[in-house]
């Protein structure tokens, strides 16, 4: 992920890397666009974007290295650089303040549900879905990297910019507030949530 | 997963912070051989690291398999490389 260009990449090269390791991810990098910013246009603005940055810098990339990894930093940081400024409503809390409010990597460990595995086991895509959109975009976005796109810590941490603890003890605290709301969900719909079966 | 039930597991975890860390770097695949066989052992042993253990993995089973997927536009793709032959 060094800017430093190591060497040109000559114009068959670059076309065989943005058609064979670019491209395949554009699936993955909607979906992300989208969970950022919950708008079919913006997705797309933001892929798009992503893709053209990722053209115009393609003699920073090192091949054989993780081109999903790379991309997914670039859209982060349209989202955090462009996308955020120009939005009129800007999100209710942003990386600072959620860095502040949080300020420390020092977790303490502890159940902090009586939600049920079989009760999470039975609920529907959109109750998931719905939970993780209610998530602040920090917390919200550790969760689309690890569990949807399968990223690792050390990927993460370069992706997001930040420490591998902050990585683990963010990624905890979002699982935490997003069993919090699905035991919500569970209550609602009259899910055992407190007796063994 | 379920052979042991709970009759032998104590019902008070000696360090549920420490356990707990542990048990979520193992279920995010962030421990590979070296959590296998710990993880073994508090899940024979320890109620609540064994229900933690299939909460956490529950959640992470319907977030991968369940949470709805939006298709990509079909001209996307195409907009694209249209865009990119344009810089060349
Ligand atoms: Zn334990």
């Amino acid at each position: 992920m060094s800017e430093v260009q190591r060497r040109k990449y000559s114009q068959e090269e670059k076309n065989a890397i943005f058609d064979g390791e670019f491209m395949p991810h554009i699936d993955s990098m909607y979906n992300f666009g989208y969970r950022l910013t919950f708008d079919e246009d913006d997705a797309k603005d933001l892929v798009q974007d992503t893709y053209l940055k990722a053209y115009r810098f393609i003699n920073s990339f090192e091949q054989g290295t993780n081109a999903k990894a790379w991309l997914f930093r670039i859209l982060k940081n349209s989202f955090i650089n462009e996308y955020r400024k120009k939005s009129k409503q800007p999100t209710k809390v942003d990386y600072q303040e959620v860095e502040t409010y949080y300020n420390s990597d020092d977790v303490h460990y502890q159940s902090t549900s009586d939600l049920r595995a079989e009760s999470v086991k039975d609920m529907l895509g959109d109750e998931i879905s719905n939970a993780l959109n209610s998530l602040a975009v920090d917390f919200r976005t550790v969760i689309i990297l690890c569990d949807l796109e399968g990223f690792t810590y050390e990927e993460m941490a370069k992706i997001l910019d930040i420490p591998i603890g902050t990585v683990r003890s963010r990624l905890h605290r979002a699982r935490n507030l997003l069993k919090e709301k699905l035991q919500g969900y569970a209550q609602n719909m009259g899910y055992n949530t407190d007796e063994e079966e | 997963m379920n052979e042991n039930p709970s009759g032998e597991r104590k019902m008070q975890c000696s360090d549920e912070s420490k356990c707990f860390e542990l048990l979520e770097s193992i279920l995010d695949g962030e421990l590979q051989d070296s959590g296998k066989e710990v993880l073994k052992e508090k899940l024979a042993k320890c109620q609540p690291c064994f229900e933690h253990y299939h909460l956490e993995q529950a959640i992470r089973d319907v977030l991968k398999t369940k949470c709805t997927k939006h298709a990509v536009p079909n001209e996307l793709a195409d907009k694209i490389r249209q865009q990119i032959q344009d810089i060349k």
